[in-house]
């Protein structure tokens, strides 16, 4: 439902967070190399330590305040603990809870397990940990922590925390499309296998954490915030671990030379243009572990520029906050903050520009209850990335569970993983495009590229695509594109008007089509039993249950044409707002395992296609 | 044929680099080369920060300043 709390504000808030992690897996490994694993050595502990001082002085040197994230191990070190105590009384930093850094001799005593993602444990034993670690928590500080965090916390741990410890007000939830991605940057050993979030902090549902939630009864109860913030172009096609706001990252990217860095400002200076497109609001969260800032460096970035990176870094937010332009809160003051002036269920939206590859490319991101949309305006505006959060799939994680590691929240559409517009031989990819055709010549526009327009209309927000320019032999015309997400309602209104034409009395077919399937990587999914209809004007309904049989229908004169993907509990539509307009699918088969809806019409100069496409769940 | 062991630099592998794989080279130091246990590659320290420098040509306006003006004049382009 549509939430009036949405308000404009003119707010860049930023979140610093430190965590004591005591035993980080970076400096371990580089400490214990050429020997057997010695999980709490002194040498690695003291390290740890000095670096969280030290990434506390560089921020209060800058006049940040902090939220310091308590690691199982910094729970049971008493240097750490009084530490934390000072930092608290006189810098007013949030003495806050993680579960990352949880592998410490005491938790493996304990629980018998090396395991180290909370996600990842059996249900029963995520409950143990967390009862554990908020009991120890309080009987340290003597309250109990207001948030908490890790790389993922799935649904079914959120509800568990707020049912025990109502208290718990926000959460790092997630990290930002730290998937398939980076499991192969990582040599396909880290098991972040996480795709399908919101990119800024967003109000989870109670069924799955990535999704937006729809009201207050799916309210989950917590603000969620992403890991790092990230680049919402860089990451579409690279490793999203190397482009957010964590200068190592940025190094490990080899975005720099020497000591220079403009990137990481480029990036800060990007999220503060992100107010325009949400009412004044922007947000970015810094979390940089202690392993990142080793005193052996890290692969060939030495310690010095390392350090140096993380003072620059803090130093340019310091600036910033001395002239107004973002606020430091702790996690639960902005929290707090969040819950007053943002609406639950969204919209929100970023139209982000590159910064990096020095070219004019552009993407456009939208975001609320319903889905989570990624428009690629290199590609005439496809829509590449398509999350339906509609469907509020109940995804649980861990061991014992069907998903285990593969945590992401499906995709309906994916044309990085699933070829898009672009395929070898035979067949399509999953994308959602238009194709323009003209006697036997064909052209689909996501070959044109554009750039973007954003504006806002009565609870919609709507992406002009600046007009291309479509050439057939004898024939020459610009096309327009317009979408309108009408907020909170699952639907885009997609409008194609001709604007140009070399022959004004020339009619060309535009062809509005969906390829989709479903899945969280690069590999096929079963569709069988997916079910594909065309409904005419006439109340006709020609129905198909997917069996990679290759089969087509159309319907001259359609009413809707719409599938259901019972694996994820989804139904996708075009529904014709025009008069007049084909109806069709297509099924696909096993070397293109994707089925295609599309609705078209033959249009002239000054003439416009108008569809609407809706993700709704299909229980 | 003697033990690879770490560099000095913790070098990762250029080759894999280039398919977005972080993968740490290891060190000969008999011959003072450098190689890949997951790849073929191997090589001088030279020749891997020869490859770093080509790698690092795909980021075009990696030493470039963007502010928010220039970032919000990029929606007039």
């Amino acid at each position: 439902m549509f939430e009036e709390r949405q308000v404009l504000v003119d707010k860049f808030i930023l979140n610093v967070i430190h965590r004591p992690e005591l035993i980080p897996e970076y400096i371990d490994n580089g400490a214990c190399e050429g020997q057997t694993e010695q999980v709490g050595n002194a040498g690695v502990v003291n390290e740890s330590l000095d670096i969280f001082r030290l990434q506390q002085e560089i921020a209060h040197k800058n006049g940040l305040r902090t939220t310091i994230q308590m690691t199982y191990s910094s729970l049971y070190n008493d240097e750490c603990i009084e530490l934390v105590k000072q930092y608290h009384n006189e810098y007013g930093d949030e003495v806050g809870h993680t579960f990352l850094g949880m592998n410490c001799k005491e938790f493996r005593e304990k629980y018998k397990s090396k395991e180290l993602a909370i996600w990842l444990f059996p249900m029963d034993m995520k409950k143990r940990i967390v009862a554990d670690s908020f009991e120890r928590f309080k009987e340290v500080f003597g309250y109990y922590p207001t948030s908490t965090g890790s790389y993922f916390m799935d649904a079914e741990l959120l509800n568990h925390i707020k049912e025990r410890y109502p208290m718990v007000k926000a959460a790092v939830a997630t990290c930002f499309e730290e998937g398939p991605k980076v499991f192969r940057h990582t040599n396909f050993s880290w098991y972040t296998l996480m795709d399908g979030s919101p990119w800024t902090a967003w109000i989870p549902s109670k069924k799955n954490t990535h999704a937006i939630a729809e009201d207050e009864d799916d309210d989950i109860g917590v603000v969620a915030v992403p890991h790092l913030s990230r680049d919402l172009l860089a990451i579409m096609d690279n490793s999203g671990d190397m482009f957010g706001t964590h200068p190592q990252n940025i190094i490990r990217g080899m975005m720099y030379e020497n000591d220079r860095l403009p990137y990481m400002y480029n990036l800060v200076d990007q999220y503060q243009v992100m107010k325009k497109y949400n009412k004044g609001f922007s947000y970015n969260l810094v979390y940089v572990g202690p392993g990142w800032m080793g005193k052996d460096g890290r692969w060939e970035a030495d310690y010095r520029i390392l350090k140096k990176s993380y003072e620059d870094f803090l130093a340019y937010y310091g600036k910033l906050k001395k002239q107004g332009k973002v606020e430091d809160m702790t996690i639960t003051e902005f929290a707090d903050w969040f819950r007053k002036n943002q609406p639950r269920s969204g919209p929100i939206c970023g139209l982000w520009k590159d910064i990096i590859y020095g070219t004019k490319n552009q993407v456009f991101w939208y975001a609320d209850s319903k889905f989570r949309v990624q428009i690629d305006l290199k590609q005439g505006g496809a829509i590449t990335d398509l999350r339906p959060y509609a469907s509020k799939l109940s995804r649980p994680c861990g061991a014992g569970t069907k998903a285990n590691q593969d945590v992401s929240y499906p995709y309906i559409v994916h044309s990085r993983y699933r070829a898009g517009a672009f395929t070898h031989y035979a067949g399509e990819g999953a994308i959602k495009s238009c194709k323009v055709r003209y006697g036997s010549e064909e052209v689909d526009i996501s070959s044109c590229r554009s750039t973007g327009i954003y504006s806002e209309g009565n609870r919609c927000r709507i992406l002009g695509v600046r007009p291309v320019e479509i050439e057939f032999k004898k024939l020459t015309i610009k096309l327009a594109t317009t979408y309108t997400f009408k907020e909170n309602s699952g639907e885009i209104v997609i409008s194609r008007k001709i604007i140009e034409s070399s022959e004004p009395a020339a009619k060309v077919e535009v062809d509005e089509f969906l390829t989709s399937c479903w899945g969280t990587n690069e590999y096929p999914e079963d569709l069988t039993g997916c079910l594909l209809s065309v409904i005419g004007k006439n109340g006709s309904r020609n129905e198909l249950s997917y069996e990679y049989r290759c089969r087509e229908y159309s319907v001259e004169n359609a009413e809707c044409v719409e599938a259901v993907i019972p694996q994820v509990q989804t139904k996708v539509s075009l529904t014709p707002i025009s008069e007049g307009c084909k109806g069709y699918y297509e099924e696909g088969y096993s070397f293109a395992p994707i089925f295609k809806i599309g609705i078209s019409k033959k249009i002239g100069l000054n003439q416009e296609l108008v569809t609407c496409l809706r993700v709704e769940g299909a229980k | 044929m003697s033990q690879g062991r770490r560099g000095k630099i913790n070098y990762r592998c250029p080759n894999c680099l280039f398919r977005d794989i972080d993968f740490d080279l290891l060190y000969d130091r008999q011959i003072d080369q450098y190689y890949c246990r997951r790849c073929n590659w191997e090589g001088t320290e030279h020749e891997i920060l020869f490859l770093y420098a080509v790698y690092k040509r795909k980021y075009k306006h990696m030493l470039k300043r963007y502010t928010v003006d220039d970032i919000l004049a990029k929606d007039e382009d």
